[in-house]
This record gives structure tokens, sequence and C-alpha cells, in this order.
């Protein structure tokens, strides 16, 4: 595997424009006949496909959903990052580059940090554009708020629902194109594989949930927008659908799987309340701007939270961060919170979380206040724990949110498979090793509405398509391959349901490759892994049909590739002997307890190889060269 | 001649909400001043028959009549039209489907009301309108309310129309596009007067009836029911 | 303390093969339901239970279960989305319900969302009207700089509460007549507030009510058991507004 990241040569803030430069064109009357897959219908997939099908290409977006807008990206609360400097407090597109790159702990790409600090500005122009709701001042012009990670506002936001309105606003971009006839929208499709001729990326094979039936479809261009693998967890912060199937695929078919260990565990989540559940819930990080963090500073302290006086609490993230307080970066948070409450400082029921206390910015501000900011995360905090959190302070735990690990993607965001491309969370992005509030968004719809409409064409007008239809060997085999595979999971009828094969897996994914890390456990998960896979394969308990609605084998198929993809994840863990971002190693840190980073060794992107069934991945390096910013040890001290 | 913008006054649903609307609205204001009318009956037989036989004499009344009829065949058709249509549409099959707050008595029985309203309409007709009138109109009207049957299906019909226009009036307006935080609670408030002002209309006819025996009774005269 | 006992409840489930099949409920018992467990999650207990047991799961919809993506949708006990007030069905807690209780399960029951299967219904009515016209047609890369129109705030707020609309089609669900007018009006009235949206507005209204019509969904008769149930508490202000905007615009646009 050759890994040519394709950086633009000249200075930093020239590379993306000269790119653009250089990037061939493809004349407005040629584009209608290319074809244009788009799998993912979130912020990246809907963006790109908005923006591809303005300019004229005939595009095609799958969805596993009923409709489009259901992408999860609809749950992100807090908001969006851009470098405006609205507020005037020093921001600038250098300063939100220097954030990236320092709060992804030196592991992302320089270029490409740069170009989505570039890029963030034009996102907020557009948004409004098409009718965001963004919150406003009262002299009409855009509200900022500040987030974890940085000292200055840049965040936009539409209240707690910032990444609805932002997907609604592709959604309906979206669907304009679906209205003139260059997007159609196939909802209830799930990937199954991608088609590889000659070398490149040339279709996909979909399962259609209301039928069962197995549809190939082909293009000229593959963009993968489908999301992060963070249930592989089990229980984390993201929609039941969320998988890495189609990554897992992609992967499978030549494409490099980059940093899978990177996952970031977000600090601010209500925490389990038993064995049934099946999500975690997630309260925008937001709320740390005006919650106070603590536990009791006495081991088992069962006093109501009200009746511990301030000099018996622990404020931990303002003790030991003074400088960012309550707003360190996530990572810092979560395991903040998690070495109190593995010191037996923890509270609730099962002393595993610790409270967000609003008692003083009540005082402060007032409850009407703190009701118009926060309002919905108290309400719903309210509806699933039955705690009202004006009156006594919420308890919070940390839980997997997002992974920052994904396809490897060079400049243009194309995978080791030409053709193919990986846009969002799907990739293994500019985030490094972990993510900061409000990235998310921006990365997406950089990727889906300002880049890959610039790299796919640039793409297509460079290279000579053989024809390609859906009757060729390629198309048919990875077709029949597919619906063996329905075949075999149906064949199984043994006991275990695919959602208790998967509770297995994520118990082992949180316990021994959760937040902190080290060989000794990682050993242990790989030991287990393959055992829970072994016992999938032979005790899997499914009904139903495969030519039917059969939402438990659609389960079935994400568990099936979670539970191979999770020995990946551990590998790369394992490989990466050094603590960096979310990836915490214990072997690996300083006399306080903070995560300390190799640079001599690890200062590179791991890239995973498939090499075929029942073999070890290869691994491959890319370098990480940084040039305009100095490696230092990340310190919020 | 682009007649499109009158047709989508009849084709989409909004249109002929609105003519319904428009309609309804102004069948109120008719009735308001109807009441109005009525009222004369308190000041003798002189003004009540002095202000019918004027409305009588100005050839302009004759025209509005037509106007009154077209404008209730407006609010008929349209309401029956919006009607069929959402029968059609409505949910089928819910087993317990409850009502979760939105509607009231008067919203959920529009169509039965309406029904009633009409019934009583052409009862209302064929015993005023209709009739000889050689008797002079006062007479005739407070003649009709001593009999208590005639002045049981009065209330009736009164009633009928307060409980329609308990929902009708705030609903027309929300039709037309007019709700605003500020003044919608007014709105809600004047549509319930002018409902509850029906019952004007009821209260007028039990006056005469019981008002009548009274007189009657002082007078020493046989009281004599009408059964 | 709370009480943390677990209890017993039947639940009724409507269950259909397919769109074309007939349907009827069927009754199940589930047994050692946490007061903490979600609604749903109750029901994923009760698949696995199912599985076990050799018959098919229930078919149902839910995705992100923290009510925003709007996927899920049932009437439980005749209340739609549940008997909480403005929630969704996958906020729904077992601590709602008492030992005993019997819970009865249905799907949307409107024409314009056919049911799929079980609980699964087909709400795609819902994007052909937004295709219609719930957009801005401004392409990317066009933009001014995002200051360069200022929004009064008020208006950016009520047009943000308007766009809380998770398109669940509760709504739909709800109404007496099957009407779809919350779910348009609050995408008319968004983008009708917000100068952004302002220059076609008159084109979307007209376009949207079209496509609306064309679906099939029922007539508005202002009853607002819409806005009862409405999971976002859109308000029915914005039926008004959407009603103002079509009127004004078939009587002044040139179309």
């Amino acid at each position: 595997m050759k890994l040519d990241a394709n950086i633009p040569a000249g200075p930093i803030e020239k590379k993306w424009d000269s790119h653009k430069f250089n990037l061939k064109l493809v004349n407005p009357s040629n584009r209608r006949k290319y074809d244009i897959l788009v799998v993912g219908s979130g912020l990246a997939g809907a963006s790109a496909a908005a923006s591809l099908g303005e300019l004229g290409y005939n595009v095609k977006v799958f969805t596993l959903h009923d409709s489009p807008r259901r992408a999860h990206s609809i749950a992100a609360q807090g908001g969006i990052n851009a470098a405006k400097n609205y507020p005037n407090d020093g921001d600038s597109v250098w300063r939100l580059f220097h954030d990236t790159v320092k709060g992804g702990d030196y592991r992302a790409r320089e270029a490409n940090v740069y170009r989505l600090a570039q890029i963030s500005g034009s996102i907020i122009d557009h948004c409004a554009a098409i009718g965001v709701p963004f919150a406003r001042e009262y002299g009409g012009l855009l509200a900022n708020r500040s987030f974890g990670g940085a000292q200055l506002s840049r965040t936009f936001y539409a209240r707690g629902q910032t990444g609805q309105q932002l997907l609604l606003g592709a959604y309906s971009a979206m669907m304009r194109q679906v209205a003139a006839g260059t997007v159609t929208v196939m909802p209830r499709r799930e990937m199954m594989d991608i088609v590889v001729k000659g070398g490149r990326a040339r279709g996909i094979t979909v399962r259609n949930l209301v039928t069962g039936d197995i549809e190939s479809h082909s293009g000229h261009a593959v963009l993968l927008c489908t999301g992060g693998y963070a249930n592989v967890f089990y229980l984390s912060t993201n929609a039941a659908s969320c998988n890495v199937s189609a990554a897992w695929a992609a992967y499978k078919r030549g494409a490099g799987f980059a940093n899978p260990c990177f996952t970031q565990i977000h600090p601010t989540c209500i925490p389990r309340s038993g064995e049934h559940q099946s999500k975690l819930t997630l309260m925008s990080e937001s709320l740390r701007n005006d919650g106070r963090v603590w536990v009791p500073k006495a081991k088992g302290d069962k006093r109501p939270p009200n009746e511990i006086p301030d000099e018996e609490r622990d404020y931990f993230l303002e003790r030991r961060y003074p400088a960012f307080g309550n707003l360190v970066p996530r990572d810092i948070a979560s395991r903040a919170a998690k070495t109190v409450v593995d010191a037996g400082c923890g509270v609730g029921p099962s002393g595993q979380s610790v409270y967000l206390d609003f008692r003083d910015s009540i005082k402060r501000k007032g409850a009407d206040k703190i009701k118009e900011e926060y309002g919905n995360l108290f309400d719903m905090y309210y509806q699933i724990t039955d705690e009202n959190g004006y009156k006594a302070p919420m308890r919070i735990y940390p839980a997997p949110h997002y992974t920052m690990g994904g396809l490897w993607v060079d400049y243009n965001l194309m995978t080791t498979i030409p053709g193919l491309f990986a846009l969002g969370e799907a990739n293994f992005s500019d985030h490094g090793a972990n993510r900061l509030g409000a990235s998310a968004l921006m990365q997406g719809l950089a990727d889906g509405f300002f880049i890959a409409p610039a790299t796919v064409p640039g793409y297509l007008g460079a290279t000579k398509f053989d024809a390609a239809t859906t009757l060729d060997k390629e198309f048919t085999d990875s077709a029949r391959e597919s619906q063996d595979r329905l075949g075999r999971l149906l064949s199984i009828k043994g006991r275990k349901t695919p959602s208790e094969l998967h509770r297995q897996l994520g118990n082992v994914m949180w316990h021994d490759v959760g937040m902190g890390r080290t060989e000794a456990t990682l050993k242990k998960a790989l030991k287990k892994i393959p055992e829970i896979r072994e016992e999938f394969w032979k005790d899997l308990c499914l009904t139903g049909a495969d030519r039917d609605m059969n939402q438990a084998l659609e389960k079935a198929l994400k568990v099936a590739d979670f539970l191979e993809f999770s020995e990946l994840f551990v590998r790369d863990a394992l490989e990466r002997k050094e603590s960096c971002g979310g990836h915490f190693r214990e072997e690996s840190c300083t006399a306080e307890g903070e995560a300390r980073r190799d640079d001599a060794h690890f200062s590179h992107a791991s890239v995973w190889e498939y090499q075929g069934e029942g073999k070890e991945a290869a691994l491959h390096k890319e370098p990480l060269a940084f040039e305009h910013i100095k490696m230092a040890e990340r310190s919020y001290k | 001649m682009d007649i499109t913008f009158i047709k989508r006054l009849i084709t989409t649903s909004i249109g002929r909400k609105a003519v319904m609307a428009v309609s309804g609205l102004l069948l109120g204001g008719f009735m308001l001043v109807h009441l109005a009318e009525n009222l004369l009956l308190f000041r003798g037989e002189a003004a009540f028959n002095g202000w019918v036989e004027l409305l009588l004499s100005n050839p302009v009344t004759p025209l509005l009549e037509i106007a009154l009829l077209f404008i209730f065949l407006a609010h008929i058709v349209t309401g029956v039209w919006v009607r069929i249509e959402d029968f059609m549409n409505a949910p089928r099959g819910y087993e317990a489907r409850k009502w979760q707050g939105g509607r009231t008595i008067g919203s959920a029985t529009m169509l039965y009301t309406a029904a009633a309203i009409l019934a009583y309409l052409v009862y209302h007709l064929l015993t005023f309108r209709f009739v000889d009138h050689s008797m002079g109109f006062y007479q005739m009207v407070t003649g009709a309310f001593r009999a208590p049957l005639f002045v049981a299906i009065y209330i009736a019909g009164a009633a009928a129309l307060a409980l329609h226009l308990s929902h009708g009036m705030q609903s027309a307006f929300q039709t037309l596009g007019v709700n605003h935080p500020k003044y919608t609670p007014f709105i809600k408030i004047g549509g319930m007067l002018v409902a509850v002002s029906m019952l004007g209309f009821a209260l007028i006819s039990v006056y005469f009836l019981l008002n009548i025996d009274l007189k009657t009774a002082e007078a020493g005269y046989q009281v004599v029911v009408i059964r | 303390m709370k009480k943390n006992k677990h209890f017993t409840v039947t639940v009724r489930v409507w269950r259909q093969d397919g769109p074309r099949e007939p349907g009827k409920m069927v009754s199940y018992r589930v047994k050692d339901v946490s007061p903490d467990m979600s609604f749903l999650e109750m029901l994923d207990v009760l698949n696995d239970e199912l599985m076990k047991k050799g018959e098919h799961a229930i078919a149902f919809e839910s995705d992100c279960r923290e009510g925003i993506c709007g996927s899920c949708g049932l009437v439980v006990n005749g209340n739609v989305h549940g008997p909480d007030e403005h929630s969704t069905v996958c906020q729904l807690h077992m601590r709602r319900f008492r030992d005993g209780d019997v819970i009865t399960v249905e799907p949307w029951r409107v024409k314009t969302f056919p049911v799929l299967k079980d609980l699964v219904v087909d709400r795609s009515a819902l994007d052909r009207v937004m295709t219609a016209g719930g957009f801005v047609s401004v392409n990317t890369g066009a933009a001014p700089d995002a200051n360069a129109t200022p929004v009064e705030k008020d208006r950016a707020e009520e047009a943000m509460d308007a766009a809380a609309c998770i398109g669940c089609g509760a709504c739909v669900a709800a109404c007496p007549n099957g009407s779809a007018m919350l779910f348009t009006g609050a995408k008319i009235s968004q983008l009708a507030l917000l100068p952004q949206g302002a220059p076609e507005r008159r084109l979307r209204a007209l376009n949207m009510v079209a496509a609306m019509d064309k679906e099939g969904f029922g007539n508005c008769t202002n009853e607002y058991e819409c806005e009862a149930v409405c999971p976002k508490d859109v308000k029915v202000a914005n039926i008004a507004r959407m009603n103002r905007e079509f009127l004004l615009a078939n009587l002044l646009s040139k179309r």
C-alpha cells in the first residue's frame, strides 16, 4: 500500500487555493454524465450531494433511514466552530488551526487542518444563507459562545440543537437538488459492499431494508459519509444504527484504515442505570460553561449533594487545571472523572458518576437565564433520570462519543482505493487523537460543502473511465457474496441475540480498551474478542427472513463487522505505546498522571491494510511533520 | 386572463378554508346584526315593526338577501367539502386514541352543530320568512314565542349556533392567518363573546314566553297554554 | 431514594407482516421491567425474548433515542408519542407504568403513512413536501458574509421555534383529519421569518401547499391536537402564518 497524502507544495496559506487551481475541471455539459454515489446523508453526505448536484453531477444518495433527515449529525447539540473573530477576542484562521492541532495532540495532518480552519468561515456564511436559524444578539448579528478546549468564543449555535439545524439545512439544500433532478435519494438502503473494478471504486452493493432485495449501483465515484464507529463499545452516545460496516467493507476491499484506536470519550453524559440500557445520552458540553464538576472529598460520602459543604467538595477540574478549569478538552475532563471515580469518590447508586452543579451560576445569573440557555438539557435530564437539575446537581459520567480514527484519506479525501472518497467522521480526519468540541460539524460540512465538490471533479476530470455496468462480474459477485452472508447469518439458529453478543463485546471494549488502556488489558481483549466472534458465528439467534424487513438481521450484520473491526482497534491501541489525546496508555504518563506522548516513535498515522480473511493486517505509517506548529506537551493547567 | 388565483380558492386546501372562514365571519356578523334587531322587540311593537318596514322598503334589501344566500351556500359547500375530505383522510383504526388537549366540545361537534343550524334555519325560514306577515311582524314573533315547543326549538337552535361559533370564530381568524401572541387571546375571548351572545336569542324568546304569562296572570285572564 | 422495584406488564402490539397484509393486535407479557427502562428498551427486551422463542421480532423504528432524530413514533394507550407532554416515545420511561398494566401499542394510522411492517410506517410523503420548496435557493459558495444580513433576535428565535420540528409525523397521526399543516407550516414559517428565505417565500408557500395537498393529507380544522402532541412544541401559529403566506402569495404574486 502506497500512502501518498498528495499535500500540495507551497506555503500552507496558499496550498488549498493553488491545489484548487491545479485540479482538473469538468465541462458543465459533461457533468451530468458522471454518476456519483454518496453513502450516508448526514452533514457530510447531504452537503456533498447538494453541492455536487448544484454543479450538475448526477448524484445518488443512499441512507439506511426512512428519510435523509434522520442521520445522527442531527443529535449534535453544542455548536460549530469558525474562525470569524466576530467577538473580537483574538481569533484567526491561524489560531483555530493551532488550537485544532494542539487539541488533537499533534496527531493530525497540518495541511488538512489549516484548510479546515480556512474554510470554517464560509460554512457559517453558507449555512446562514440557506436559512439555518443561528442564535443572534439583539443587534441582529450572530452570537458566539465558548467551548471546551478554547480560550475564546468561536462557537456558533442554534440553541442546543445546532447539529439538527445544520443537518436540516444541508438536507434542504439536497432536497432542492432532488427537485432539480440532479440528486436521487434512495432511502432505507444499507450498504453491503464496495465494488472495485479495474482498480477503481465503481459501485456499491446495497440491501433494500424494506424488501430485503440486494441491489447493485454503478457510478464513477463513491463517497462514504457513513459516520463513526463508537457503537463498538455497545453503549455510546451514538444512534442505534451507527456502525462501522461501510468503512469495514471498504477496508476489506483495500482501503487503508487509520488510527482505529483514536476514540473520544465525552465527559458530560447521563450515567447508565442498568443492564437493559440501549444507549447513553449526551448532554452538550456547553453545560461546562456554567456547571461546576465535583465529587465529595471523602470516599463513599453518601450524603445528598446539597448537604455537602463547599470545603468538603473536590472541584477536581478547577483544582488540576486552573487555567481552563471546567473547560478543559474532552479527553482530559473524561480521564479526570475516571480518576476520581476509580479512587472511590464517585457518586450515585453505582458510584459511577460525578456531579455537575449549577448552584453557583443559578445564584449568579438567575434560574431564568440558566433555563433559557440550557432548558432543553435540564428537561432531557429530568425525563431520563427523574431528577431535577435545578434543585440538586446533575450526575454525569463519560461515554464513547466520537471516533477520530477512520478510513485513511489523502488531501483530496480519497482513500487508498482510487475513486473511493471518505468524508466527515468516516475518514481519519483532521482531529488527530482528540477532537475539540464543536469541530465535528465544522469538519463534516467543510468536507461536504467545499472540499469534495472540488476534489471529486478533480478526480473525474483526470480519469479515463472504462465502461462499467451492474451486469459486470464484479457487481454480480459482490451481490452474490452479500446474499450469501445473509444466508449464513440466518442459518446459525443459535441462542444468543445480536444485542446480547454486542453487549458482550461492548463490555470488553469499555473495560479493557476504554478510557485507560494497558498492555495487559489490551492483550486480554485480543483474547476475548475472537472468542465472542466465534460464539457469534456458532450461537447467533435470528428469526425472520432475508427477503423482508428484518431489523434483527440488520443488527446482526453490524455486530458481525464490529466483532472483526474491534480486533483491529485493539491491535492499533497495542501498537501505539504512547498516550495521546483520547488514547491513554497508562504506561505512558507523567508523574502527575497526565498523558505523555512519544513523538520520537509515534508521530505518525497508523494505517492498516487488509491482508485477507484470518490474516493479520499490515501496518503502514504516514509520518506527520509539524512545520508550523511547535510540538509541545499539551497543557491546560 | 389568468384566473389561477381564483381557482386556487376552490382547488387548494387552504383556499377552500379561507372561503369557509370569510363566509363564516360574514355570517357571524349577520347574526350579531340580527340579534341587535331582535333586541328592538323590547322597545315595543311600533319600534320593531317600524324597523322591519324600513328594511323592507329599502330597494337594496333583496340584493342583500341574495348575497346572504350565496354566503350561506359558500359556507355550506366549502364546509361540506372540507369535511368530506377530512373524513377521507382521517386516521383509521386506532383502538384507543385519546384526545390530548387540543380538541374542544365546540371543535369536535362542528359537523353536528352545522347540521342542527341548517335544519333550524329551514324551520326558521318556514315559520318566519315564508308565511303570511299580515298580522304584523311584532305579533308574529311574540306570538310564536308564546309556544313553549317553539321556544324550545328556538333555544336549541341558538345553543347549536353558540357552540358552533365557540370554535368557529377564532378558527376563522386562524385560517385567515391572523395569529399573534399579543392579539390572539383577545380574538379568542372576542369569539367566545360572540358565541355566548347567540344565547341572547334564546333569552329573548324565554323573556317573551314568561313575560306574557306574567302579564296575563296579572290581568286576571285565564292562562292559555299552548301545548 | 427512589424505589427500583421491577414489575410485569402486558403489551398489546399491532402486528402486520407487510403493507398489503392484514394486521391484528397481539398480547405479550413482559416480566422484570425496571422503572428506569425506557419504553423502547422494554420492547428491545421483549424482542430478544421473542427471537429466542423462534418468533419474529416486532418491527419498530427508533435511532437516536434522545428525542431528536424523529425516527420513533408509536401510539401508546391512545396517546401519540405516549402520555408525556411534548416528548417523543423514545423518551418515555417505564416508571410511568405500574405492575399489571396493559399497554396498547399501535403505529401511526393515517392513509398517507402506510404501514410497512408491524409498527413501521412510510413517512416519505413528508420528504416530498420538503422537496417542493422547503429550502432557500442559494448555491454553495455564493453566500455573502453571515453578518451582512442582520436578523432581529426575536424573529430568529421564532424561526428557531418553528425549525425545531423533527419530522416525526406525530402531528399527522394525531390530527382528526390526518393533516400535515403543522409540519408544512413550520418549514414555511421558519423560512418566511428569516430574511434569507424571504425572496422566494411566495413561491415556496404556493408550491409546498400544493405538494401537501397532492400527497392527500387532510385539511386543518384548527383543533390543535397537533400542537398538543408535538414533541418539540411547535405552535399552531405556524399554521396561521402558512395560511397568511399562502393567501397573500395567491393574491399578490404573479403566479
